[in-house]
């Protein structure tokens, strides 16, 4: 149920960190750990809808299953060749 | 096509956590111990405010912030308890406290002139233990009326307190729960819990409650 927060969060530290390239992001990798207390297809859910929002563009989820009970945003993946579709 | 990769390796809870550490500093500065109370909702936390209110408050001076999901409803119950301000976050649909909240809710406490914190977290096993709030520890309460495997169910939650408040044991002798089960299973899944045995509806059902708040206002205000 709180996953919607979680990918929001997730959102916002995507934004940050890929500063003016944000619409160019195509891949957020994120980590989750089976002890986070994260239901990941649920999250996948809410990460979708949150990446298909401005200020992203095209940016998708890859979640990464990991033992314990992290939850990190791991990686951006930036295509800087395609500014706009 | 191109891409590159930029390394992140951000905890997606660190800006949280950031906040519940100065939350918790701040606490820790006025020498006020503070209680996150979490539970499914129903198994008591806002009866027990109420009498704690009730029976502490004169010894005590006790704040309170609570989160409801919508109305201000256990807020205004607890109000009638004290006169000092119970502080009411109303989530709109969120399924859980967050530190940023607990932040704001706090600048309307007068801290220097508190004994003690409670927090009455949003009804809900799942969500509310991803967060820190700044609390010192999470108390989860636990009714009779559940399953005994509520802590099996919710492994999180259990890992993340410290302390059971077993609740409604007036009504034991109609709803066949085992007590040495529902500890054996909540030991399995956190070794380190304590428990602490109530009734809210009994005159005598909260005195070890009470006792254990005492203590660790007592603590505090030594140290």
């Amino acid at each position: 149920m709180h996953e919607m927060s979680l990918a929001l969060e997730i959102g916002r530290i995507a934004e940050e960190r890929a500063g003016d390239a944000v619409g160019q992001v195509v891949t957020v990798g994120v980590e989750v750990g089976d002890g986070a207390g994260v239901e990941p297809e649920n999250l996948a859910f809410c990460l979708e809808a949150v990446l298909a929002t401005p200020p992203f563009r095209r940016a998708r989820p890859v979640l990464e299953r990991r033992a314990g009970d992290g939850l990190r945003l791991l990686y951006l993946e930036v295509d800087d060749e395609r500014p706009d579709d | 096509m191109s891409v590159r990769t930029i390394e992140v390796r951000e905890r997606v809870m660190a800006s949280n956590d950031e906040l519940a550490a100065r939350v918790r500093a701040r606490l820790r500065a006025a020498g006020v111990p503070a209680f996150n109370l979490v539970s499914s909702p129903g198994a008591g936390k806002t009866l027990l405010l109420e009498r704690t209110l009730e029976d502490l408050g004169r010894e005590l001076r006790i704040a309170v912030v609570t989160g409801d999901v919508q109305t201000q409803n256990d807020a205004d119950r607890l109000a009638r308890h004290t006169d000092r301000l119970v502080q009411a976050v109303v989530t709109n649909g969120a399924c859980h406290l967050d530190a940023r909240q607990i932040t704001t809710a706090l600048d309307a406490v007068d801290l220097p002139a508190t004994d003690l914190l409670f927090i009455e977290n949003v009804g809900n096993l799942v969500c509310p233990a991803s967060w820190d709030l700044g609390e010192d520890a999470k108390v989860v309460l636990f009714s009779v009326t559940e399953g005994e495997d509520k802590p099996a169910k919710y492994p999180k939650m259990f890992r993340e307190a410290r302390y059971v408040v077993m609740t409604k044991l007036d009504l034991l002798p109609h709803v066949g729960f085992s007590i040495e089960e529902a500890v054996a299973i909540a030991t399995e899944v956190n070794p380190r819990l304590q428990f602490l045995f109530t009734s809210a509806t009994e005159p005598e059902g909260l005195e070890e409650w009470y006792g254990f708040l005492r203590n660790q206002v007592r603590r505090r205000s030594a140290a």
